[in-house]
């Protein structure tokens, strides 16, 4: 292989921006999930798209557009439906059955209730991601890239609401992979580009299965070039995304953290017992502080929360901070064989990171106004979950059932992920002398959507633009 | 007095029966503790297929994998002594000169090995046939050799499996000596325990480590169904100790006898090898997408999965004689140094087994693992790759190893695909404790061990009660 080929020096100019940023500095957001209607005047709807992209050597302050495309709706630009390279699970997509099993996707989360995504609802085709400033340049921007002549179907709008914390009240989006070649920082998260940008070495210092086709194909050269096979490089600086629109139910979490904290004679716990099991059912407190750092309660509310840690030194029998933690099997950092504490053990861990980048939708609500009948407000609440990886099958998948949805997770027995996971799971909360038991959790999150989707580079995207004319205008 | 408690695993999530075991249900018999530790015996059925019966022998088989447990044909859950119990059929296949298989027909069992009886072979067999009867008629009824079943015998059904049964190149067993039933138990006694802390965790959650364990010691003495718990698990016999320092000896000294010969040709073995692998074929085939959707649909209903895979040997006798010398050794390993919860660093795997087919030209493997398959594959991909490397490479496709050790399945993806690739549908597969992961089973085993413990100080009862 070609060393050219294996450069960790990004083609930042071909990477969509979201990549690199979460676009933090713009607040205002929304997900357009399209139908693919007419693949010819959708074409060319990409075509002048892919020019408008933002990318990952800017740093937009104003507005930021993104785009993915599902596989169908690859097929309906005319890309041959035989094309090797894509992920397999990306081409089966998310509500494929054995999926659903592992993805925790049944009974009143089964894709069949979703509302998008499913195999009742409309095919989404195309995720369009767009970002502004504020909601006046967002719907100027809607209105600018989508045009009803365009070909497309507005399938479902998804809107989001800037917030640093998810709605059960805690900050969210703390820890998060460094791309390598993108961003600096703790080198326990500075991880292998090729983890999220196709066509770069991973973590095991290989190249992730990405697609290429046939140089004669692109007779234009759109395409960067494959040095190792000299065919035309569809995956390079691509990415995968893992949309799920997740409900939050805020009333049951501080319900049931309110019932399961007051003792027998009906006296209500205390409002620190309360914030000690939310914060364990979680792994950090509500400002963001984690509990292996800070065991006996919130800290002031530091500048940034802390997450520079591991667990094993400080905290090996989860006695600070449950082992069954939703922060603690999401990202276990050093806590797993095969040797925990280890670089070993850290390097297990950098083969499931997952960047995220999602936002949540709903008017926020404060815990005591959900319990006095507050979420009763008709209000939807929950976050469109968004996690980009290169393999699906090892990152977002494997966190998803081997650590999240896992009861067995880390030795435990009969305790899945005390925030996400299915009605009447247990809680394991280590202690001395005796471990304590939390059980009969209720359902917190349910699932309402979710699709698998491709995040070509921009001259990926170029490339699909053209080529639906050449199918036929169908 | 309390009932005794049965292991009875949740319903799992899936939408149709699976191929999963539902554990053995009924009451935990409480026979006469065992006088010694009882082996695993890795039990295996191989027969040709007659090739018009082979696509009713998969319909009779699916059935059966809906139910492995209680349905009428081969109830498993009516062998008690059986951790695992498969039967899968391979297609026909032809060799790369062109000769044709047959299709086979496999059955697989890790059974503990009955306390007082020689050939222990035999007595499981008996066992199976007194259990199955006719039921077995159904599935080996359509394999070549088997008597029609209007004359089938209890001696001409046990006489076909006899003469049907091949031994495995290699067997792992996840803890040797540890029965069914005392997996069963030990979970049946940590939910005692657990339940008593869950109901007394008030009052005791003040007292010291030593207190709170001298609690639960009275707890158990005090419960009739959990007497046995006072007592260790049965050791190994002397006999059978003696068994296996003759065994564990008997290989260094063969090699160091041998050594004369194996010194010196040892260099040359390597090279020749190495060129070998410098000429295979590398190339990478990826499954297809319905093939790897087929599997997956019967897999993740439980926390344990099942893995079959079949793969030819590559040609020649250098080939030949690596993969035999590696499985020997791999038995000899498993038996000897891995026999502990910890196959070098992979705790997820119950039991495992190579054995040889058609005449040493293909060779199949079968595991009982816990976790997806996905975490399986890359516990192989990050820890035990060289293992891998030294038995799998010796097989067509395997990606390109170094030295016969190095590279091969650490190349991620094309490990994967060669794995998934050359993984064959598993149509019946039982398991005695779906439920119970190996890091659970030890884990269990350990609050067993540590309640028969007179004295303890209060950093070890401190890490005991950790445990529960």
């Amino acid at each position: 292989m070609a060393a050219a080929d294996l450069s960790t020096k990004l083609a930042r100019d071909d990477i969509q921006g979201l990549l690199a940023s979460g676009y933090g500095r713009l607040p205002a957001a929304c997900y357009l999930l399209l139908a693919i209607e007419e693949p010819r005047r959708a074409g060319a709807w990409l075509g002048r798209l892919a020019g408008k992209l933002t990318t990952a050597r800017e740093r937009p302050l104003k507005t930021a557009v993104n785009v993915a495309l599902a596989s169908s709706g690859l097929a309906k630009l005319g890309l041959p439906p035989a094309l090797g390279g894509f992920s397999d699970r990306f081409l089966d997509g998310m509500t494929a059955s054995p999926r659903s099993r592992a993805l925790g996707d049944v009974g009143a989360d089964a894709p069949e209730r979703w509302r998008w995504g499913g195999p009742t609802t409309t095919t989404v085709d195309v995720l369009l991601l767009l970002y502004a400033a504020d909601d006046g340049l967002l719907a100027a921007l809607e209105e600018r890239l989508v045009r009803p002549a365009d070909g497309l179907a507005l399938v479902q709008r998804l809107d989001t609401q800037w917030s640093e914390r998810e709605h059960f009240g805690f900050r969210d989006g703390i820890s998060q992979p460094l791309v390598e070649g993108l961003r600096a920082g703790r080198p326990d998260d500075v991880i292998s580009a090729g983890e999220f940008v196709l066509g770069y070495r991973n973590e095991h210092g290989q190249l992730t299965r990405r697609p290429r086709v046939d140089r004669a194909s692109d007779p234009r050269g759109i395409l960067p070039t494959d040095s190792a096979t000299g065919d035309a490089d569809l995956g390079r600086n691509g990415s995968y995304v893992v949309l799920r629109t997740l409900s939050q139910d805020v009333r049951a979490f501080w319900g049931f953290v309110e019932g399961a904290t007051t003792n027998g004679a009906g006296d209500s716990g205390d409002q620190a017992a309360r914030l000690r099991l939310a914060a364990q059912i979680v792994g950090r407190w509500p400002n963001g502080e984690p509990l292996v750092l800070a065991p006996d309660g919130p800290p002031e509310t530091p500048p940034q929360p802390t997450n520079d840690f591991r667990y094993h030194d400080v905290d090996a029998h989860g006695e600070r901070c449950p082992l069954g933690a939703h922060i603690r099997r999401a990202h276990p950092r050093d806590s797993l064989d095969p040797k925990p504490g280890s670089e070993r053990s850290i390097a297990i861990d950098k083969l499931h990171r997952l960047l995220r980048r999602g936002r949540g939708f709903g008017a926020p609500i404060a815990p005591a106004a959900a319990l006095n009948g507050g979420a009763r407000d008709g209000e939807e609440r929950g976050l469109h979950f968004i996690c980009l990886c290169a393999n699906i099958a090892r990152q977002f998948e494997f966190v998803q059932h081997t650590w999240v949805n896992n009861p067995k997770f880390n030795g435990l027995y009969d305790d899945p992920d005390p925030l996400l996971g299915p009605a009447g799971r247990t809680l394991t909360v280590q202690a001395r002398p005796i471990n304590r038991r939390v059980p009969g959790l209720p359902s917190f999150v349910g699932v309402l959507g979710g699709a698998y989707f491709f995040l070509p580079g921009v001259r990926a995207v170029r490339y699909l633009a053209a080529l639906a004319p050449a199918a036929g205008g169908r | 007095m309390a009932h005794v408690r049965t292991v009875q695993p949740p319903s799992t999530n899936g939408p149709e029966p699976v191929a999963a075991g539902r554990g053995a249900a009924a009451e935990i018999p409480a026979p006469a503790p065992d006088r010694r530790a009882a082996r695993q015996l890795a039990i295996t059925v191989v027969a040709d297929v007659r090739r018009p019966r082979l696509a009713g022998l998969k319909r009779t088989l699916q059935a059966l994998g809906a139910d492995p447990a209680t349905n009428a044909m081969v109830p498993f859950a009516a062998l008690p002594r059986t951790h695992f119990a498969r039967l899968l059929v391979l297609d026909p296949d032809a060799t790369a000169d062109g000769a044709p298989i047959e299709p086979h027909l496999v059955y697989m069992a890790d059974v503990d090995e009955p306390a007082d009886a020689e050939p222990a072979l035999e007595r499981c067999l008996e066992e199976l046939v007194d259990v199955a009867g006719e039921g077995l008629d159904r599935i080996f009824g359509a394999c070549v050799g088997y008597p029609p079943p209007s004359r089938a015998t209890r001696a001409l059904r046990l006489a076909f499996l006899h003469a049907h049964a091949v031994s495995a190149a290699a067997a792992y067993v996840n803890t040797i000596g540890r029965s069914v039933r005392q997996i069963l138990q030990e979970e049946q006694l940590r939910i005692a325990i657990r339940e008593f802390l869950d109901r007394r965790g008030a009052e005791l959650g003040d007292r010291e480590p030593d207190e709170v364990r001298t609690a639960i010691r009275q707890f158990v003495r005090g419960r009739a169904e959990l007497a046995w718990a006072l007592t260790p698990p049965p050791s190994p016999s002397l006999a059978d100790r003696a068994k296996d320092a003759g065994h564990l000896l008997a290989l260094p000294a063969g090699l160091l006898a041998l050594s004369p010969v194996i010194v010196p040709a040892l260099p040359l073995y390597a090279l020749a090898l190495r060129r070998q692998e410098k000429r295979d074929p590398d190339p990478h085939i990826s499954p297809t997408r319905d093939h790897v959707l087929a599997l997956a649909e019967s897999e993740d209903h439980a926390p344990q999965n099942q893995f079959s895979a079949v793969g030819f040997l590559k040609a020649g006798r250098l080939r030949r004689l690596t993969a035999e010398v590696v499985t020997r050794g791999i038995d000899y390993a498993a038996r000897h140094v891995y026999g502990h919860a910890n196959l070098a660093g992979v705790k997820t795997i119950h039991c495992a087994r190579w054995v040889w087919l058609d005449d040493h030209r293909r060779l199949i493997f079968a595991s009982n693992y816990d976790g997806s398959l996905e975490s399986y594959n890359d516990d192989f991909v990050d820890k035990v790759w060289w293992g891998l490397n030294a038995v799998f490479s010796n097989g067509v496709g395997w990606p390109r190893t170094r030295w016969l050790f190095f590279d091969g399945a650490r190349q991620e993806q094309a490990f994967k695909d060669w794995l998934r690739r050359n993984q064959v549908p598993t149509q019946v597969w039982y398991s005695a404790y779906p439920q119970l992961t190996a890091l659970n089973v030890e884990n269990n085993a350990r609050i067993r061990s540590g309640l028969h413990q007179e004295a303890m100080s209060a950093k070890e009862a401190t890490r005991w009660l950790r445990r529960i």
